[in-house]
């Protein structure tokens, strides 16, 4: 049969974000593949070092475009460790309400996503519409709908609004869950879209620990909850219940089915949180209003978040100055996006490939930065 | 029998009512290419969907660029990304404009002391209507779009002229940047 | 307090077999051993057996002062969790270290770019020279620190001069901006107040 070269990108309607998928093909089944990153590579490690440990938070919401609250917290967390700051308790609350809220947010947009390769749009347009809601909500706490800007080292920007923004919260997450099983008949039941989703795309545990899969990659294959929310408790996840869904068979469905059974369990985190959220504080101040010239002591230090696609982590070289002296970033689809693709991908089809980026959360500007 | 109004026409003027029906159509059915560039795509999929719904506009998502109008520039260009966007724009036909989103197509934004991102997209592709805001928000791309509406009306976007008029100057833009402007796709292996 | 534990746990293991230049106990559930550049792959494969099986980043650090590069991996279990990092400095001349492949497969991207943006080389990783994210690069390594991007971005991509070629939607109304300013000088005005 004759070879054929293809690429999936950088412009193709079923690649998420701008990144290439460049394929070998006989018939229709992939032989060999690679991605090709760096598209969006805008030197993120050097512009931190460039910037002093203010100025980087306008600067890290734009590792990832999708999910910029993993970024800030994770960066703040970084700070906070080296230079010993206590958040006050009200901001740890406040940060989880944003985290979960993201989080919603992006599962959505990647059930949603789902809607592109397998053609099912009803799909897209449901979710998108729940997503941009929470875009609303983002916009009243913290004025921006996508590029918050609003975890920093030492606490949150601000207070959360006093217009009843809980409330509100509180009746789009009971609305949304009432939905839950629409949502479900929609997508992953749905006769038509599974049997293209189901038993395509394994993931067997051994390529798991291979390639260092984590999130719902990991947990959807090695049955255990892995995950960094319990394992190392950062904000208050300790004080809260919820549990991390798993499953033993990793194919697309029960991927993207854990990713519903998440979306659940951060409307009970949320609901928890509001409940619980004590009066006080938001903020310490750092430096007294010197904030330009605020030195960060010497240490490195890793500090990881539970992202929607794994662990997300900032590791952070400071050398006692007012700048980082080095920032690496961890994306979480690293493993995946890169090695999995190599050596996974060829065998399935190419049909699959769209499937492939999109089930695994494939994120291509973390992995480019 | 001859219309005598039409007669005293030039073929010139003839050409430019056929331009002025074919924009009226145009700036009505707008076709956008599918590619994301950058960040700002991100506010993109509440355009398109039922929010604000772009498609009240006219306007529709094109899977490929020879059938596509308009090529959204979707933030940030990585020198990588501007070799392929410019083979993208040149495979698009007549007539193309383009929506340059962002500050970063402006001025290089938060990025314009990177060394992988361009500073000004006018240099190296002519752009009809710019969006500001680091990200601009839904609002600002809706009023975008239909700025560009507006332009076409006025005869304005005439972007792709410009490119074949001086297409010397943006070549040699391009090469000053980019080195070489061909895309070798082999590097990887 | 079961995970202070492990800590303890880890720093017997590692003393143990190997000799530790450095050792940092960051939180409970964060430890930095510094090692020497021959220790590095037996203490990953020791590691690796115990249950740290999970390679969660690895880069560098240049430490342009001591003419030295830092390569930082970091290790992570899932069972008991605790994130290990385990630094070693080379050097910076003719950087090179062993890759780690056959310990960690999922090191491959790693290293290759850790060779695109420092320089330096992984032999035994057959691809770790090839470029993965910038194109036809012409420079050093990004990441050192004697590279200036601003300097290169200058160099390269012009500066948009401010001029008035552009399409004014609204070019009939006349631009706020002196009445803003003036209502900004004003109200600097009043903080200053009357007294110095």
């Amino acid at each position: 049969m004759r070879k054929l070269k293809l690429f999936l990108g950088p412009q193709h309607p079923g690649m998420h974000g701008n990144a290439a998928i460049h394929m070998y093909v006989e018939g229709d089944i992939i032989k060999k593949s690679y991605l090709l990153p760096g598209m969006l590579h805008r030197g993120f490690e050097k512009g931190m070092e460039r910037h002093s440990f203010v100025n980087n938070i306008s600067l890290i919401p734009r590792v990832c475009v999708v999910e910029p609250d993993i970024n800030e917290l994770a960066f703040a967390m970084a700070v906070e460790k080296l230079a010993d700051l206590k958040v006050p308790e009200r901001a740890e609350w406040i940060r989880m309400i944003i985290m979960e809220l993201a989080r919603i947010s992006i599962h959505l947009m990647a059930y949603g996503g789902l809607g592109g390769p397998t053609g099912n749009y009803t799909l897209m347009y449901h979710a998108h519409a729940d997503r941009n809601t929470i875009l609303g909500f983002f916009e009243r706490i913290t004025g921006h709908r996508v590029y918050h800007q609003y975890i920093v080292p030492g606490g949150v920007r601000k207070d959360l609004p006093n217009d009843g923004i809980e409330a509100d919260i509180l009746d789009f997450l009971t609305d949304l869950e009432n939905r839950y099983d629409e949502y479900r008949d929609l997508g992953i039941e749905n006769p038509t879209l599974l049997a293209r989703i189901k038993d395509t795309i394994l993931l067997p545990e051994e390529v798991v620990w291979e390639l260092g899969v984590t999130g719902i990659g990991m947990r959807s294959a090695v049955n255990k909850p892995y995950d960094i929310r319990k394992k190392m408790p950062y904000c208050k996840y300790d004080e809260v219940e919820f549990n991390v869904p798993v499953s033993n068979y990793s194919d697309a469905r029960s991927r993207v089915d854990l990713k519903l059974k998440e979306v659940v369990q951060s409307i009970r985190i949320i609901r928890q949180c509001i409940d619980k959220m004590p009066e006080g504080k938001v903020r310490v101040p750092i430096a007294q209003g010197q904030s330009m010239r605020w030195t960060v002591p010497k240490g490195h230090v890793y500090s990881v978040v539970e992202s929607s696609r794994g662990e997300f982590g900032y590791y952070m070289v400071s050398n006692g100055g007012t700048h980082p002296y080095r920032v690496g970033v961890r994306g979480a689809s690293y493993p995946q996006g890169l090695l999995g693709i190599e050596k996974y991908m060829p065998g399935t089809r190419i049909d699959d490939a769209a499937l492939w980026v999109d089930t695994m959360g494939v994120c291509s500007p973390e992995i480019d930065r | 029998m001859k219309s005598t109004k039409f007669s005293e026409l030039t073929q010139e003027q003839i050409d430019r009512k056929w331009w002025e029906i074919g924009d009226f159509f145009r700036r009505n059915s707008l076709w956008m290419l599918m590619y994301c560039t950058g960040c700002c795509a991100i506010e993109l999929p509440p355009a398109m969907t039922s929010a604000y719904d772009m498609e009240r506009l006219g306007m529709g998502p094109m899977a490929t660029p020879r059938q596509a109008d308009v090529l959204l520039v979707t933030g940030y260009l990585s020198l990588k990304t501007l070799r392929r966007l410019i083979y993208t724009y040149e495979q698009m036909s007549e007539p193309k404009y383009i929506v340059g989103f962002g500050s970063c197509t402006i001025n290089g934004g938060i990025y314009h002391d990177s060394h992988a991102v361009i500073n000004q997209l006018d240099r190296y592709i002519p752009v009809d209507v710019y969006v500001a805001g680091c990200m601009p928000n839904t609002e600002s791309v809706m009023n975008g779009f239909v700025d560009l509406m507006t332009l076409i009306k006025n005869k304005q976007a005439n972007g792709w002229i410009k490119y074949k008029e001086n297409n010397d100057w943006y070549k040699q833009n391009q090469k000053e940047a980019l080195g070489e402007v061909k895309i070798k796709d082999e590097f990887h292996e | 307090m079961n995970s202070m534990n492990n800590v303890t746990t880890i720093k017997e293991l590692v003393t143990k077999k190997i000799t530790v230049l450095k050792e940092e106990v960051i939180d409970q559930y964060q430890v930095s051993f510094e090692v020497k550049k021959d220790d590095v792959h037996h203490l990953l494969s020791v590691l690796k057996q115990a249950g740290w099986r999970q390679l969660s980043y690895l880069s560098a650090v240049d430490w342009i002062e001591d003419n030295e590069f830092e390569l930082v991996y970091i290790v992570f279990n899932w069972e008991k969790p605790v994130h290990i990092q385990i630094r070693c400095r080379i050097d910076r001349n003719a950087p090179t270290m062993d890759t780690i492949l056959p310990i960690y497969p999922g090191a491959k991207y790693y290293e290759r770019e850790a060779h695109e943006f420092f320089g330096i080389a992984f032999p035994g990783n057959d691809s770790h020279e090839k470029q993965l994210i910038l194109e036809n690069w012409d420079d050093i390594p990004p990441l050192r620190k004697d590279f200036d991007p601003k300097a290169y971005s200058d160099a390269r991509f012009p500066k948009r001069e401010y001029s008035n070629d552009h399409v004014e939607m609204n070019g009939q109304k006349e631009s706020k901006q002196a009445k803003r300013e003036e209502r900004r000088t004003h109200i600097l005005d009043l903080i200053k107040g009357g007294k110095k």
